[in-house]
């Protein structure tokens, strides 16, 4: 079997690991084991249309970008003096980075019951499979913290010198050592709590926020720089202590920065005790995490119905039975299916934000500000963004293999199932978000831009059926999320473009005298002709074979 | 009937009448479930013809699936739905009004032992479980041609009862069944014909009498191993054997 570089690594530790009563060879075969299979599983991120030679991990492939994000983090440490603030905010953004990875990439690793049958059922100690569990976490989160922090650590070493250098290598260590026993032990407090389905929904929407977060965060790095500029004060104060980004900035100004205070010396105190006891308190209660993991299997039977909203909502909006079937259905999976919301509901979120950054964005603040005279109210066809991705995302689910049914079922018109999934969306999704968006925007503009608004929202139940058209009629949840792939990526690129063309066409028609409610005429006719025609297709009419979705 | 570049199914003819239970038995790989999937129009790319209820399958619009059942060999469901919903929703792909699939399926899930879980996510359900909601989802329009592919699959003896009796009841009122499996013995008791297929070609066709007198053997099993030319299970289960113990 392939032997593996940190498993050579792992093998310096041998002695330290069996002093605690490890079974150290079958440790290391599990590990191995894991790696192969690791290495084999294709990653979502890369275009499955470009063959794979052997064996190799997607993981570590990816890993060059995080070096390149991890370039902005040089600036922040060697460069200026203000060691407890740029070293605590350097340290909380690697944490953040990495408690997010840790979150959205490896909670299925260190929640995975599938191996359970296979190992508990040998005579292994529950503790050597809970720690390959965590060694395997590990070696990951080692690669990602390195490749994120290794510019700024290689920087540091060559300005700071080395026993900087060698501080900032060491905070690392600990901090992945926080991160891993914080996430298990948090999971560990869910599982004591929830069981089963409503334990993986509640991280589903830990990772949904985080994914939002990012976004967000990304959009607002411009500003930190801002921040940054000003000279900042920093005062320790009660409320840092629970920061873990200060403590290991402390370390920093305690011991480098002339700052020989009490409050700091704790602070930096806490980045050693706090990780180490923290990781102890996780190895002493593996066992009960891996019994309590049992819990991930088990679900308890609601009594009650569920879905009468939804059904009320699909005789109001679906007139054809077939559709309104699919109305529904859509509308649970939407709801339901956490690869779907993984992927989408993080962009929701942005779409409410985004026509609100472009307005406020800090470039525009020389020029006159005054929102009501200009035609900034236009920056909600920004929203239209989210539009192509969840068309996209529709066709894709973990569970695409039970898509079997709509070849097996007598469905006459196939465009039934297009229109009813694309009026789901549009009516479970994108019509919430429309109208919150639209309240901020009245109380923006003022009451004047009621009609602006209703015409936009045409023009993206328009662009809507568009986007659905142009991504090819795919069946709803029938493929499998492997397949979300960059081909469509032009096709997006270009709907995206035709967001601008929606809005000039808006801009043009507000120039003519009566221009709005010509532009409102033309859209509800369009829109009547859209909904119509807008899903046939030219295939025979029944699901032909050749699509074979089985 | 032949299928596909590397023809799986090399030639299979069979006429099927109403009312009969024909038990598809063959080894693994002899293009049991590729046959049902050709009938119900998952696969395409078979040279030949499909007639059913008279009809070829590759004419119509699909309609004649309205009078089918069919439960795949795999228990694949959206099971981010309840049963309810994934019933509701099926019920509804064959034109069943709301009201009436809501009462039929709750009736069947009842009967079945089901209603305890009945509204949580089929995610959460065992094995057996996932096959009752399939066995419901298959009758829930009446069908009058029935595919069944291992049905009884993670069923509990008790379920197995029941729906072996169904399927008896079923075939009386006039049903044609299609039923695929490896257990030998259920074939051989609700079947009033058996096709043995292997190698995708038809060797055996006939009530199990008539099976029997062809094979000279006495149950089902044994007529499967003569047919397929497997006797040796004796001497390859006494080297197994030796090599377990053998240390």
């Amino acid at each position: 079997m392939k032997d593996f570089i940190s498993l050579r690594v792992l093998d310096r530790l041998r002695p330290g690991l069996e002093i605690i009563g490890l079974d150290y060879p079958t440790l290391r075969k599990i590990l191995q084991v894991k790696l192969i299979m690791d290495s084999r599983r294709t990653p979502t991120v890369f275009n499955r249309n470009t063959r794979q030679s052997g064996d190799k991990n997607g993981f570590i492939r990816s890993l060059w970008l995080y070096v390149l994000m991890g370039l902005i983090l040089i600036p922040l440490v060697v460069a200026g003096d203000n060691y407890l603030f740029q070293m605590s905010l350097t340290f909380a953004m690697l944490m953040f980075f990495v408690m997010t990875s840790m979150i959205s990439d490896f909670s299925t690793v260190l929640l995975d019951i599938r191996d359970r049958v296979i190992l508990l059922t040998k005579p292994i100690d529950r503790r050597t499979v809970g720690l390959a569990r965590a060694i395997h976490i590990t070696m990951y989160l080692i690669l990602l913290t390195m490749s994120l922090a290794g510019p700024s650590l290689v920087a540091s070493f060559v300005v700071r010198g080395l026993w900087f250098g060698m501080a900032f290598l060491l905070g690392l260590g600990l901090m992945d050592l926080l991160i891993i026993a914080l996430t298990a032990l948090l999971y560990l407090l869910f599982l004591n709590f929830f069981d089963g389905e409503r334990l993986k929904d509640l991280i589903n929407y830990v990772q949904i926020g985080l994914s939002i977060a990012i976004l967000l965060a990304y959009q607002l790095m411009g500003r930190i720089f801002e921040v940054l500029k000003l000279r900042v004060v920093f005062h320790a104060a009660w409320w840092q202590a629970v920061l873990p980004p200060v403590w290991f900035g402390s370390v920093f100004a305690w011991g480098f920065g002339h700052n020989p205070e009490g409050p700091i010396l704790g602070l930096a105190l806490m980045a050693v005790v706090v990780p180490v006891i923290l990781f102890v308190g996780y190895v002493w209660a593996m066992p009960l995490f891996e019994s309590r993991l049992q819990r991930l299997a088990m679900g308890k039977g609601a009594s009650k119905p569920q879905n009468r909203g939804g059904r009320r909502l699909a005789r109001m909006f679906c007139r054809n039975p077939e559709e309104r079937s699919f109305f529904e259905f859509a509308g649970l999976m939407m709801a339901r299916e956490r690869d779907f919301k993984l992927k989408v509901y993080p962009s929701l979120g942005f779409a409410i934000a985004l026509p609100l950054l472009v307005m406020f964005n800090p470039a525009w603040s020389h020029q006159s500000h005054q929102l009501n005279s200009g035609h900034w109210y236009l920056a909600i066809y920004m929203m239209g963004f989210m539009i192509p991705t969840v068309m996209m995302m529709l066709r894709y689910s973990s569970q695409f293999k039970a898509a079997w049914i709509y070849q097996a079922a007598p469905i006459q018109h196939r465009e039934n199932i297009y229109r009813g999934t694309v009026k789901a969306v549009l009516v479970r999704l994108f019509l919430p978000i429309f109208a919150i968006e639209s309240v901020i925007f009245v109380l923006l503009f003022g009451t004047g831009v009621i009609l602006d608004l209703l015409a936009a929202l045409f023009a993206l139940l328009i662009y809507a059926v568009l986007s659905f058209r142009w991504l090819g009629l795919g069946l709803p949840f029938s493929e499998p999320f492997q397949m979300a792939q960059q081909r469509k990526r032009w096709v997006i690129w270009l709907l995206l473009l035709m967001l601008g063309v929606l809005a000039g066409l808006h801009f043009m028609f507000t120039l003519l005298p009566m221009g709005l409610y010509l532009y409102l005429t033309l859209l509800l006719l369009v829109n009547g002709m859209a909904w119509t025609w807008g899903f046939r297709q030219n295939k025979p009419k029944f699901l032909a074979a050749e699509d074979s979705v089985s | 009937m032949a299928y596909g570049t590397q023809r799986v199914l090399k030639g299979i003819n069979l006429d099927v009448a109403k009312g009969q239970v024909i038990g598809y038995i063959g080894p693994n790989g002899a293009g049991k479930s590729t046959t049902i999937k050709a009938m119900l129009g998952l696969v395409a790319g078979y040279s030949g013809t499909i007639h059913i209820f008279g009809q070829n399958i590759a004419d119509g619009d699909g309609g004649y699936k309205r009078r089918i059942g069919y439960v795949p060999e795999t228990a694949e469901v959206y099971e981010s739905l309840t049963a309810e919903e994934y019933l509701g929703f099926v019920g509804s792909l064959y034109g069943i009004s709301e009201q009436r699939v809501q009462d039929k399926a709750l009736a069947l899930a009842t009967l079945l032992g089901l209603k305890d879980a009945y509204y949580a996510r089929i995610a959460s359900y065992s094995k057996g479980m996932r096959q009752k909601v399939l066995l419901i989802a298959s009758v829930l329009h009446n069908p009058d041609i029935l595919f069944l592919d291992e049905p009884l699959s993670g069923l509990d003896a008790n379920s197995v009862m029941v729906v072996k009796d169904l399927l008896a009841q079923l075939a009386q009122h006039g049903k044609t069944i299609f039923y695929s499996s490896h257990l030998m013995d259920v074939v051989e008791k609700i079947s009033n014909r058996i096709v043995l297929l292997n190698d995708g070609t038809i060797v055996a066709d006939g009530t199990f009498d008539e099976l029997k007198n062809l094979a000279q053997e006495k149950s089902l099993e044994e007529i499967f191993g003569h047919i397929t030319g497997f006797l040796e299970h004796q001497e390859i289960a006494e080297k197994c054997l030796a090599i377990i113990q053998g240390d």
